[in-house]
């Protein structure tokens, strides 16, 4: 569905991507893993059309999109659930739902609101409150929601167990499985390998800028996953 | 007391010219996080616009008035694209002082254009001052008040009820979910500063109208008496714009009637300090100042 070929993404002379080559097949959740500053962000970036890859291609459907407008790229049907959930504190949860759907211009939008508010009531609730005023896992759930909005095939998520409790990373991961389920397809940059691996179909884990692995989650002992997701291979 | 209540009544009606400045002000500072110091001196060359039109066609108030708008359009997406679009983000200190560059150059192409100093502008018509119970007003200050309530409610509906007020909040808040969320941000900006001059065009406009002599000093008191009313409310703020707008309205007038007009400015740069030391989030306190204080606490 998503293939990334040998993209070269930098910051100014610094590249953070050094030729990174995966793929995500549809209907399966794939993990990308690795430690701080290896380069998860920038991939996605680089998928969404937010950074622009000085070489390689991504194709999306056997489309090329390398470079198109984030815009543009929504629009296809990949959505971002970005690091830090990003949700606008002071918009209500309902024009939060509605800046998702930005790109569309069908008139089904505030009925895809209604069957969020069924999916997720604790945001009913508080459809009116400013989204500052969620609390952190109230937030992710938000954003995921947001993200829905656009009616994504593809779901691009950004560590969303980042800073939340146990207990609350354990229901997140819980919706991004039933959204697989129902036909998502995801793709999961995590520091949480741990939990990621309990839903990956596949994973890759990244180092310093290149893939260093790519397989099942059977495909390599626990531990090392573990360590090399949190320090990398020199440690 | 019917003196403290007649001052208070004209201070709010200049105060409303004031709102609208700060408006624009805000709307342009709450997209690009970027100050517009050119904002005075674009909406300046609308108002010369305008008097030429008076002047060359004897044209009444509404050509005029047109004519003021899409000349502070024009001079906005100028200084939108010479120091906002063209010098990347993050760049703020460039971009503000770009846009004193630029101001002196438009006050510079005015001054060459119109010699003289100063130009007739015309007036909403002869009108006769309304009285009640006491106190009285100049019909033309309550048109002014009518229209500037009528900009804010129009304003709302298009913030809060359109796609086009949804971008611009979502952009104001933050800039790079909005663009995860397929937002063209640059897009949203343009359009933000077109929307900021028509609303900068209708205030300079009023303010002219009420006070019908145009000179090329109009650029320096629009952007200060904006900038100021903006931050008393609390930048980024738009009930804030029109909270600092009309105090600051309400101060300059009881002091011009208590001190002389000498006074009325130095009183505006008193309450600007005064706000800066003890309140120094403006009115509102929240805004953009207070939201980015609390994103770095969350952080």
């Amino acid at each position: 569905m998503l293939e990334v070929n040998d993209i070269v993404t930098a910051y100014g002379k610094i590249e953070a991507l050094k030729g990174v080559s995966l793929s995500v097949p549809e209907g399966q959740i794939t993990v990308l893993l690795g430690p701080n500053g290896a380069g998860k962000t920038t991939t996605l970036m680089s998928v969404a059309g937010l950074l622009k890859p000085k070489r390689g291609s991504v194709t999306f459907e056997g489309q090329d999109i390398t470079g198109r407008q984030p815009g543009t790229i929504v629009q296809r049907g990949i959505a971002l659930v970005p690091e830090n959930r990003l949700v606008f504190p002071d918009m209500n949860v309902h024009d939060n739902l509605k800046t998702g759907a930005y790109v569309r211009n069908d008139n089904e939008i505030e009925s895809d609101i209604e069957s969020i508010y069924e999916r997720f009531p604790r945001l009913k609730e508080r459809y009116h409150q400013h989204a500052g005023t969620l609390s952190g896992g109230e937030q992710q759930m938000l954003a995921v929601a947001r993200a829905l909005m656009a009616r994504p095939k593809l779901m691009l998520m950004d560590e969303p167990s980042l800073g939340l409790a146990p207990m609350i990373v354990e229901e997140i991961f819980r919706i991004i499985h039933d959204l697989n389920q129902e036909g998502t397809s995801i793709f999961l940059v995590e520091q949480n390998a741990n939990m990621a691996l309990k839903i990956a179909h596949q994973f890759y884990l990244l180092e310093q800028g290149l893939v260093t692995f790519s397989g099942t989650p059977g495909d390599m002992d626990e531990n090392e996953v573990i360590q090399r997701a949190y320090l990398g291979t020199t440690a | 007391m019917i003196d403290f209540i007649q001052n208070t009544l004209d201070g709010i009606t200049i105060g409303a010219g004031y709102a609208l400045l700060a408006i624009g002000f805000t709307l342009i500072f709450g997209v690009l996080r970027r100050l517009n110091l050119a904002y005075g001196p674009s909406i300046m060359i609308g108002v010369f616009l305008g008097t030429f039109i008076y002047l060359h066609f004897d044209a009444g108030w509404l050509p005029v008035a047109i004519a003021t708008v899409i000349g502070a359009i024009l001079a906005g997406i100028y200084v939108e694209r010479m120091c906002f679009w063209a010098i990347k983000e993050g760049a703020a200190l460039a971009s503000m002082v770009s846009t004193f560059a630029i101001w002196m150059q438009l006050e510079e192409l005015v001054t060459v254009i119109f010699p003289e100093r100063t130009y007739k502008f015309p007036t909403l018509g002869e009108m006769d001052y309304l009285e009640f119970a006491g106190l009285e007003m100049r019909a033309e200050h309550l048109i002014m008040l009518g229209i500037a309530v009528l900009m804010v409610g129009l304003l709302h509906v298009l913030l809060y009820r359109t796609r086009f007020g949804l971008s611009v909040r979502a952009v104001s808040e933050n800039p790079a979910a909005a663009r995860f969320m397929g937002i063209n941000t640059g897009r949203v900006i343009f359009r933000a500063f077109i929307l900021a001059s028509a609303i900068g065009g209708v205030a300079g406009f009023l303010l002219v109208a009420t006070d019908p002599t145009v000179t090329p000093k109009f650029g320096l008191q629009a952007t200060f008496k904006g900038l100021i009313a903006m931050m008393l409310g609390g930048m980024g703020s738009i009930p804030g714009a029109i909270a600092g707008g009309v105090l600051l309205g309400i101060v300059e007038r009881h002091m011009q009637a208590e001190f002389g007009a000498i006074m009325r400015d130095m009183a505006a740069y008193a309450l600007l300090f005064l706000f800066l030391i003890f309140r120094p989030g403006g009115i509102m306190a929240q805004g953009v100042a207070a939201r980015e204080a609390a994103a770095l606490r969350r952080v």
